[in-house]
């Protein structure tokens, strides 16, 4: 590769992505500690071996042009469906859902990718079309490409991750031209329909689940508690934290999924308030650094491309969050480049790779 | 930051970088909304969440202090405390109690119905605290649940400090018994700051002396997990042990007594002073129990039949049971004739059998009389008519006056609860209670040979013996002689508490009487038949019968009884032996109570073998052998105390 290419590279961007990953794994090694052995658990190691993984994929996500990658987009995401097919007969179940396949050295989350994919053929259908998608036609092509995936991880099931595709879809509409009348009209529709989606849409369990979230005491040591321990352990914290290895909530499980979901619950807890702002002073730093690729990005594509996987990485991580202050209902949502997951740390980085591949290639015909 | 037409080269670039604006915007919204979010919880509402957190993962766990440790006066250990394991339930780690309940008492046999008790009764304690539900588990209990563990989290098994007392229930009532404080206790303030379920003493010793005896439980400030589970201690303070206790206590005359006792087979109540200090060197009171079952979390079963059983064997006749004093109380009469004047050591007073008193014949136990005599043989036959005499010459305040002095008005103030005050008559308290306010002459006649409204506990008898034994100190009798803090300070002397009175016995007085007891045991004419006497000590003593039923109608009640298929020995008397030894300067003196004895001479034996232990400890001599001179087993039922007043008892 050219050294041009090198120095138009955003350094900035990659080293905040790799700081929220290592105040990730930080964490992880923090809520896992074992007093007893002295040792962190399984779960730091495991996380630790997915960062060069990581890397790796990033790096080449960087490499190859990503006009190159979009025009081979189809290809991508035929093999991206068969994959969560092979899932649906051949993955691993584990708590009630089909969502892993053994590789023998680990295990691969592929829905964890399919929004790769999805992003590089929403910005090709988008970008490669003279005009934006301001017809309702146009809009229904990129939902026809998205219903599959989204169908396959639903049936899963795993309604978080499926439901984390609709920003990618959304986004690249948004930015292509999406008419705002129809964004307006959207919400007016979906408020309106709400009673009857409550009444006939949703099953018991996800009423009892909105129910305990708007009052989650009613239920304290049984569907209440995840989100009201979330508050205490955040709220324990205070402004300076209880240090490292010294928080309570996680390390002693009395916040369960300590390093998966609710990492960023620890890291409230052990940094305190002060961590939080430079937490979220990170990532927000990468959204604005991601959206300036694509506001420099050479073309569509390459614009509509980033702001797909943008969006996504904006609603999880803002998702993820607002769960941690008890805000919205718990959901199996991790929290992009910190949780436990190598699937997820691996798709995260990739996607960033994809990111900093337009910003690099602004100049190049 | 965003500049139309910078580079890039696609068209409506213009309308996209507005919506990349507009993306922007949002994240930033959402942002800031966090960080305000973030700063509610964990600035504005630090406190309350930092209180919820630290409830979660810390625990104070109770370190049980062991009670101190009780000796005799020679250094014997009488109660320690031994380690004991029970098993626990912690509610907050139980899903569903009752379900573990079950499964426990399935494991261990223990009673689900006691254990569900136990939890209703303790159902406000904090939900996190575990509550015992069964006391001194038993090996095969304990490795049941330790099998179980896995299965059981919510059950845990504690290692708690237990009482163990001398076997067979020796000296019970002086020791008392343990239990969890009752509620209503806990409002008092030595019991402040204990929790439910604390061990207390509930009576005896245990109970006077609870705040020495309990000691200050520890604590453990432990981390634990989300399951209960404990993952560090983060501080410790330790237990602080009871205080050691030296009893005035000598545990072979303890022994030897009850052996004596059972040997005979009565029940009653005995008491051995030394008359120089009031330091108790032994006591009973029989039937008793065994406080070996109030430690280990006394049965209901236990419990109902101890309260329901006539012979009421949780009641300490020593300091409770009132008596007539009998025959006994012509020691008091002796003494208050003697210092009031009345008569001389050398006074003649003839006996024919009776004496015409007031109008009315009084007999004496002796039809053919005892001719005439002079204090000293009055004493040693225990003539009636010599003692009616007296009273006929003394008013009933003047004798109530010294009886007074020698104890047997009011509560020895020993340091045992619920005692009884022993009563004497007066013509204060005739007219304070009587509807004419009248006290008849005639019934200080009564009076003087210990019959009529005369009642006392034998611990009174003890303390008089003792007070004529050391020539007029009415001691306050007590159980305790030393302490040990703790801290390595070793035995601290507990100063004996006050007398409660002292006169001056003339010595001429004071020999005449002890001269006369004497004979009373050591002379072929002494009542006491030579049963009490201990060749050269020279007991001293003086027998006594008790009436349960007066002489004219104890043949009616006896015919009737046995009609009816009770057991007629429940009118028998009661036989008093009251003693001190040696004659001139008494050692030991104290009262020994069987009940439907009979007569008095049949205490005299287990009193003479306390006191020749005594002796032969002191002297380092072999400890005897109680020799039962017959066994009339007299444990029977009966009212403790006889109301009708009689005349012509005995000696």
């Amino acid at each position: 590769m050219e050294r041009r290419l090198w120095q138009h590279l955003d350094w900035p961007l990659l080293l905040a992505v790799m700081a929220l990953t290592c105040v990730g794994l930080a964490t992880i090694y923090s809520v896992t500690w074992n007093l007893a052995t002295g040792a962190p658990g399984s779960e730091f190691w495991r996380q630790a071996y997915a960062v060069p993984v990581g890397l790796v994929a990033l790096i080449a996500c960087v490499l190859v042009d990503y006009r190159t990658l979009a025009q081979r987009s189809p290809f991508f995401y035929v093999a991206m469906i068969l994959a969560l097919v092979a899932v649906m007969v051949f993955g691993v179940e584990a708590k009630g859902s089909r969502r892993w396949m053994s590789l023998g050295v680990g295990s691969l989350q592929p829905s964890e990718f399919a929004r790769l994919a999805l992003a590089l053929i929403l910005a090709m259908v988008y970008g490669d079309a003279r005009r934006g998608a301001r017809s309702m036609g146009e809009l229904m092509v990129g939902a026809l490409v998205l219903a599959p995936a989204f169908i396959l991880i639903f049936l899963q099931p795993d309604l978080g991750t499926a439901s984390m595709l609709l920003p990618v879809y959304f986004g690249i509409a948004y930015v292509a031209g999406l008419r705002m009348r129809w964004v307006v009209g959207a919400v007016v529709v979906a408020a309106m329909l709400s009673p009857v989606v409550w009444a006939y849409g949703l099953q018991d369990y996800q009423k009892d689940r909105v129910r305990t979230f708007l009052d989650p005491y009613k239920d304290e040591k049984g569907k209440g508690y995840q989100q009201i321990q979330a508050r205490v352990t955040v709220g324990s914290g205070g402004m300076l934290g209880k240090g490292f290895k010294q928080g309570t909530q996680g390390a002693y499980r009395f916040l369960p999924e300590g390093h998966n979901d609710f990492v960023f619950a620890v890291l409230a807890e052990e940094q305190g308030f002060v961590g939080v702002i430079t937490v979220l002073g990170l990532y927000l730093f990468v959204i604005w650094r991601s959206l300036e690729a694509a506001r420099l990005a050479r073309d569509r594509v390459g614009a509509f491309l980033v702001v797909g996987l943008v969006s996504w990485f904006l609603c999880q991580v803002v998702y993820n969050i607002t769960m941690q202050a008890g805000l919205v209902p718990v959901k199996g949502l991790t929290l992009p480049l910190m949780s436990y997951g190598g699937s997820s740390l691996v798709a995260t980085l990739a996607g960033f790779g994809l990111i900093l591949n337009v910003r690099m290639r602004r100049f190049t015909n | 930051m965003v500049s139309p037409g910078a580079s890039g080269a696609f068209g409506d670039r213009q309308s996209t970088e507005s919506r990349l604006i507009g993306l922007r915007a949002i994240s930033l919204v959402l942002f800031v909304f966090l960080a305000v979010a973030f700063w509610v919880l964990q600035v504005l509402q630090y406190a309350e969440h930092r209180e919820r957190a630290e409830r979660n993962h810390t625990r104070t766990l109770p370190l049980l202090a062991p009670r101190g440790v009780l000796f005799d006066r020679h250094g014997e250990v009488l109660v320690q405390s031994r380690r004991s394991f029970r098993i626990a339930i912690v509610r907050e780690q139980a899903p569903d109690v009752l379900a573990s309940i079950r499964r426990l008492a399935a494991i261990t046999h223990a009673d689900e119905a006691h254990m569900l008790a136990i939890l209703q009764r303790r159902k406000s304690d904090p939900i996190f605290r575990p509550i015992a539900v069964i006391e001194h588990a038993t090996d095969a209990q304990v490795a049941a649940v330790v099998a179980q563990q896995l299965e059981l989290p919510e059950v845990v098994v504690e290692q708690v400090p237990t009482r163990t007392y001398p076997e067979g229930g020796l000296a019970a009532h002086l020791f008392g018994y343990v239990g969890e404080v009752q509620p209503s206790q806990l409002l008092r303030a030595e019991f402040a700051g204990l929790s439910q379920g604390a061990i207390v003493g509930q009576a005896g010793v245990e109970q006077v002396y609870n705040t020495l005896l309990m000691g200050t439980d520890g604590n453990r400030f432990v981390n634990v997990d989300s399951r209960g589970r404990e993952v560090e201690e983060l501080q410790r303070q330790e237990p602080v042990d009871g205080q050691r206790v030296q009893l005035t206590i000598d545990a072979d005359m303890q022994r030897a007594l009850e052996e004596a006792f059972r040997a005979d087979g009565y029940n009653g109540a005995a008491a051995f002073i030394d008359p120089a200090t009031g330091e108790v060197l032994a006591l009973t009171s029989l039937p008793a129990y065994d406080p070996n079952d109030f430690a280990a979390g006394i049965s209901s079963s236990v419990w109902q039949a101890l309260n329901a059983d006539p012979l009421r064997p949780l009641g300490n006749r020593l300091i409770q049971g009132l008596y007539m004093p009998g025959s006994t109380f012509k020691i008091v009469m002796a003494i208050a004739a003697l210092e009031e004047g009345i008569i001389t050591p050398d006074s003649v007073i003839g006996c024919r059998g009776s004496g015409v008193f007031y109008g009315r014949s009084f007999k004496c136990w002796n039809t053919k009389g005892h001719g005439a005599m002079t204090l000293r043989h009055a004493l040693e036959q225990s003539c009636n008519v010599f003692f009616y005499t007296l009273g006929e010459r003394m008013n009933i305040d003047t004798i109530n006056k010294w009886a007074a002095k020698l104890g047997l008005v009011g509560k020895t103030g020993i340091d045992l609860p619920q005692e009884n005050a022993s009563f004497m008559p007066s013509t204060e308290w005739a007219a304070r209670t009587r509807s004419d306010g009248r006290w008849y002459p005639g019934e200080t006649i009564s009076v003087a040979i210990g019959q009529g409204a005369v009642t006392v506990s034998p611990m009174a008898m003890a303390m008089m013996m003792a007070t004529v034994g050391n020539g007029g100190t009415l001691q306050t009798p007590h159980l305790v002689k030393a302490v040990d803090r703790g801290q390595g300070k070793g035995w601290e002397p507990v100063p004996p508490p006050n007398p409660r009175s002292t006169f001056v016995m003339a010595p001429d007085h004071l020999a005449a009487v002890r001269e006369g007891l004497w004979m009373a045991v050591n002379t072929p004419m002494g009542t006491a038949t030579r049963r009490g006497k201990i060749d050269g000590k020279d007991v001293s003593g003086k027998t006594g019968t008790a009436q349960v039923i007066s002489n004219d109608n104890k043949a009616a009640a006896k015919a009737a009884a046995r009609a009816a298929g009770r057991n007629p020995a429940v009118f028998d008397d009661h036989g008093w032996f009251v003693f001190f030894a040696p004659r001139d300067k008494p050692e030991v003196a104290g009262v020994v109570f069987t009940e439907h004895s009979e007569h008095g001479y049949l205490s005299a034996p287990i009193a003479k073998h306390v006191m020749e232990t005594y002796f032969a400890k002191k002297e380092g001599r072999p400890l005897p052998v109680y020799q039962s001179p017959a066994a009339p087993v007299k444990s029977v039922v009966g009212p403790v105390i006889a109301g009708a007043p009689a005349q012509g008892g005995g000696r």
